[in-house]
């Protein structure tokens, strides 16, 4: 359930920050040739949508294997050393990205006083893309981790 | 220290890491080594994604996608066999054609393969064309993809080296019509001799329909590069403005696009996208770390002492990007490799543009050669061929990229003549 409830949330986020990124550059674009003055917060805005929806997608790409890898020296490796790669390969990668959530929290906490230079928002709101992108990968490699042993078991 | 970035990234490679998870835990090992907060993982990650130009790279694939979705790849091979179809080995030239014309929507070769592949090697197959002969034909006409404009390498080459992307991209077009010429050259020699069918003219009247089908798609190539290169919209610009387009042909004129489709595929290029954007954030920080050690310098100072003539310094320059593009998926060598390898090639005097397309050039060629060839993976996978089948078949295409790319490293103006031409 909570499996599914966070791959709709991405989802959702994925697709929203898609948009904001849509039409907020098609409204840069629009005031360009229009008699309407291009206001000055558009292309912050975009980097914020971008980055956010990066983020929210991140998550997607490790629950759906989007990531590109080297398939060529796994192919000699024996049965025994691919099944303990199943596991230390998203265990290892899972400790990356717990670490980077860690810190990504402190970051978070650097970028409060910090204001963006033309919307006027406090940059944590900015960084905390940084902690979504790896909590959420974080929690598909958990998933990836704890299916892997399942299906080892049986 | 340096030796721990490049020990742990070669081993997790190795065991079958995700690249950009390799290139992530690398730099992890090398900071707790050194001491260096963990903090700068999150803050070099956020920076080298945070630049306005990347916005255009999702914006291209998404358009891409929406194009294919809508319908128009079936549109450009029927026009393409309308105009080609009656040559000898029709269908293979066919296929080089329109991968250079879909080319200038999708700017990524994976999707091209998939996409015309999945059409044309069943057609070709049924022709009486050999499998591996349509698997290799379709692999290689792919590889035009990433250099003709707009180009998602190139993109990634003008963040990297603070390059226009609109010059960048019309250093790409010639190479790219170089390329997709070459191909049909060499398709053409092996149609006669293995005396493969080909279809009756078609009427000017099927031309002209034909021409009037694609015709919206092939606007938007124009669109998009006459926006960037006449200095009207900036490269993210242009690339939103091709996804809005992309709805408006897809819904109003083909009308194959419905609400539903559209989520995916916007949902599909965005995880496609944010994949890249894992591996550009922690490029960045390896990119860091290697400068902070002075590697660019090092190795800048090593290639030149070995030698200072320019020849030399480009021929040792493209046997390793070779090498590395034959293992390493190209975004991802390019991410690595180009920011080092650009200061040594400025360093005899090579004008970053034509090095750019060298680079670019360089890597695609990797993509159609065992044994990380995606494209041979994709069309062998299609076509039910082993890679080994298709590799061998594939031979007379790889030498005609090698061919070019010897062209494109020897003669500069082939990449800079566009960009002078016109941006200038």
């Amino acid at each position: 359930m909570r499996y599914k409830n966070l791959g709709r949330l991405l989802k959702i986020g994925t697709l929203l920050f898609t948009w904001g990124l849509i039409c907020t550059v098609l409204l840069q674009i629009v005031c360009r040739f229009s008699w309407l003055q291009t206001p000055s917060w558009t292309e912050e805005a975009s980097r914020l949508f971008f980055i956010y929806a990066m983020s929210f997608a991140a998550g997607l790409a490790m629950k759906n294997d989007f990531y590109v890898h080297l398939d060529m020296f796994y192919n000699y490796l024996g049965k025994k050393v691919k099944k303990v790669l199943e596991i230390a390969i998203p265990l290892f990668s899972l400790l990356l990205f717990l670490t980077m959530a860690l810190f990504s929290v402190k970051f978070i906490v650097l970028g409060i006083p910090e204001k963006s230079p033309s919307m006027g928002f406090n940059m944590g709101i900015a960084f905390f893309s940084m902690f979504i992108m790896s909590i959420s990968i974080s929690y598909y490699l958990w998933v990836k981790i704890a299916r892997t042993i399942k299906k080892q078991r049986l | 220290m340096i030796w721990i970035l490049v020990v742990v990234f070669i081993v997790c490679l190795v065991l079958r890491f995700p690249i950009a998870f390799a290139l992530g835990l690398a730099c992890f090992c090398y900071l707790l080594a050194k001491g260096i907060p963990l903090i700068i993982v999150p803050m070099k990650m956020y920076s080298g994604i945070d630049v306005f130009v990347l916005l255009s790279v999702p914006g291209f694939i998404m358009a891409g996608n929406l194009m294919n979705q809508g319908g128009l790849t079936e549109k450009i091979i029927t026009f393409c066999n309308h105009l080609l179809g009656h040559i000898r080995g029709g269908l293979s030239l066919v296929n080089i054609g329109a991968s250079m014309l879909f080319a200038g929507i999708s700017g990524t070769a994976i999707s091209d393969t998939a996409s015309m592949g999945s059409i044309l090697i069943p057609a070709m197959k049924k022709e009486g064309y050999d499998a591996d002969f349509s698997c290799a034909v379709t692999a290689a006409s792919s590889t035009v993809g990433p250099i003709i404009p707009p180009s998602v390498p190139m993109i990634i080459a003008a963040t990297l080296s603070g390059l226009s992307v609109g010059k960048l991209f019309l250093a790409g077009a010639l190479p790219g019509l170089m390329l997709g010429i070459g191909l049909m050259i060499t398709a053409y020699i092996i149609s006669r001799r293995r005396k493969y069918p080909k279809h009756r003219r078609s009427s000017l009247k099927e031309i002209s329909r034909g021409f009037v089908d694609t015709f919206w798609a092939l606007l938007m190539t124009f669109i998009i590069l006459y926006g960037i290169i006449g200095g009207i919209f900036t490269p993210t610009e242009a690339s939103i403005i091709a996804v809005v387009y992309a709805l408006i042909i897809g819904k109003f004129v083909y009308k194959k696009l419905n609400y539903k489709k559209v989520q995916v595929v916007l949902l599909d290029s965005m995880k496609t996208s944010a994949s890249l954007m894992v591996l550009v954030g922690f490029a960045n920080l390896f990119g860091y770390i290697l400068i902070t050690e002075q590697i660019p310098q090092s190795i800048s100072n090593g290639i030149l002492g070995l030698t200072t003539n320019k020849y030399a310094v480009l021929l040792l320059i493209n046997l390793l990007l070779i090498v590395v593009g034959t293992f390493m998926e190209t975004l991802a060598a390019l991410l690595i490799l180009f920011p080092i390898l650009l200061k040594v090639a400025v360093g005899v005097d090579v004008d970053p543009i034509h090095f750019s397309v060298i680079a670019v050039l360089n890597l695609i060629i990797g993509l159609t050669t065992p044994p990380v060839g995606v494209c041979l993976f994709v069309a062998s996978s299609i076509g039910k061929v082993s890679i080994g089948a298709v590799s061998k078949a594939g031979l007379p295409f790889l030498l005609v990229r090698v061919l070019v790319l010897i062209l494109v490293t020897l003669f500069p103006a082939i990449s800079l003549a566009l960009p002078i031409l016109f941006m200038d």
